[in-house]
């Protein structure tokens, strides 16, 4: 229908997650339309991003080069590994500004349901790290969901005794209505309740 | 036809989807594999609070549209399982039975026997959870598991022939399991099987037939004969692989 160029692009822009046929032709006419200057920055940024981020060869958080700029920063408290899901849950971590230790990002969580086991996640990575030494603890803080559980609790097996192991604490969100909250979060926030 | 309708069912699976939709894979009472879109349901302010999770039973409102995924409405919870849900080992088989339920039955047709087995097997991994030492609770956990598989097999209609040779009929000598003749397989007719203890025979049979809180207790190895003759039914007769108990 169209020229080769425009049908391509909409083609790849409809790989994108969420974005179906019509938004994709919607978004190709809109780059068509848009100056050369922000089309190609757009290219630009891709093929930058693909270029040059990879992953921390320690912690397997994004890094330009070969170590990320929290494992390579001096002032970040070695002795404290927070383990993550995902590169994106370091984001909010660093944004409390509560946080000064090194990361561990495991590329997931355990879900036998969907064929992922131990052995797809960095756990082993992490057990060298703590078997190295310098650690003195470990903060659990995969998705309080059914799956980040199974994998805090995996975690929990494999470096029983070796560390001290910490899980972040599950309850009520800031803002929520008690009135909707489910009864396991709401057992928890009763059992993890302190003094005011 | 788009309306509402009420039934209780069991999260099998949750997808995250979009900015902060999920969505649902359900066996439910009334209407057996169904899947449902929650919208805003990831929202830390959404009135389904964490109760869209694996293994919440609940009480559900459902919006039939045009589409082919329902849309939840409402959810109250029958049972959020919270034992099971502090015990990793107890999540694990939890989820291997989801995946089994999933596998084994994906049809819209309601089927009590399956949902009601699906929600005794929860609530029996929640009982048990907790509990330490791998050995004993972890042997029971393992043969509660393979029990809920053959009973599952049972309500979806693939249950093995046990009371005597699925090939002659033969009541004595039974010492093979064949998924190809459908059952047990008696000496003259082994050949297409494998080997079965007379213990993993009475296993099976118990499981099958009585209630599941009561197994007799099963060694290792024929609980992985057990383990072995159910994978071979499912392969022969359903097409389905299903993930080890354990
Ligand atoms: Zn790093
Ligand atoms: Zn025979």
């Amino acid at each position: 229908m169209h020229p080769a160029p425009v049908d391509r692009l909409i083609a790849e822009l409809g790989k994108l997650p969420g974005i179906g046929r019509r938004t994709a032709q919607r978004l190709a006419f809109h780059i068509l339309r848009s100056s050369d200057e922000d089309a190609f920055a757009l290219a630009t940024a891709i093929r930058e991003v693909k270029e040059r981020i990879g992953l921390c060869e320690t912690c397997f958080n994004l890094a330009e080069g070969p170590t990320c700029a929290i494992c390579s920063d001096p002032r970040r408290s070695r002795e404290l590994i927070c383990v993550v899901e995902e590169p994106q849950d370091v984001i909010p971590i660093e944004r409390t500004g509560e946080y000064r230790g090194l990361y561990h990002v495991l590329g997931g969580a355990l879900s036998p349901i969907d064929g992922i086991d131990p052995d797809d996640l960095r756990i082993d990575e992490l057990v060298r790290r703590v078997e190295a030494g310098e650690i003195e603890e470990v903060v659990i803080a995969t998705n309080p969901t059914t799956t980040g559980e199974a994998t805090a609790h995996h975690i929990g097996e494999r470096l029983r005794d070796r560390v001290t192991l910490t899980r972040l604490a599950s309850g009520l969100p800031v803002g929520a209505d008690l009135e909707h909250a489910d009864e396991v979060t709401l057992g928890r926030a009763l059992t993890g309740r302190r003094s005011v | 036809m788009p309306g509402s309708f009420k039934t209780e069912g069991v999260v099998l699976r949750s997808i995250r989807y979009g900015e902060a939709d999920r969505i649902l894979h359900l066996y439910t009472a009334e209407r057996g594999r169904v899947n449902a879109i929650a919208k805003g349901s990831r929202r830390p302010r959404s009135r389904f609070g964490g109760r869209l999770e694996p293994f919440f039973r609940l009480d559900l409102m459902l919006h039939e549209g045009r589409s082919e995924l329902c849309t939840v409405t409402g959810a109250a919870t029958v049972d959020g399982y919270p034992a099971l849900r502090a015990d990793g080992d107890a999540i694990d088989a939890a989820a291997r039975g989801c995946d089994a339920v999933l596998r084994l039955l994906d049809s819209a047709e309601p089927n009590r026997a399956a949902y009601g087995l699906l929600c005794r097997y929860l609530a029996l991994l929640d009982r048990g959870a907790g509990a330490d030492g791998a050995d004993a609770a972890g042997a029971d956990r393992h043969a509660v598991g393979l029990a809920f598989r053959l009973k599952l097999l049972l309500a979806s209609g693939f249950a093995p022939e046990l009371g005597s040779c699925a090939r002659c009929g033969e009541r004595e000598g039974i010492v093979s399991f064949s998924g190809a003749a459908g059952g047990v397989v008696c000496g003259s007719c082994e050949a297409s099987g494998f080997p079965v203890s007379a213990e993993a025979h009475r296993f099976m049979a118990a499981a099958i037939g009585g209630p599941i809180a009561e197994l007799p207790p099963v060694s290792e190895p024929a609980r992985r004969q057990v383990d072995r003759a159910i994978g071979d039914t499912l392969a022969h007769h359903a097409h389905v692989n299903l993930r080890a108990v354990a």
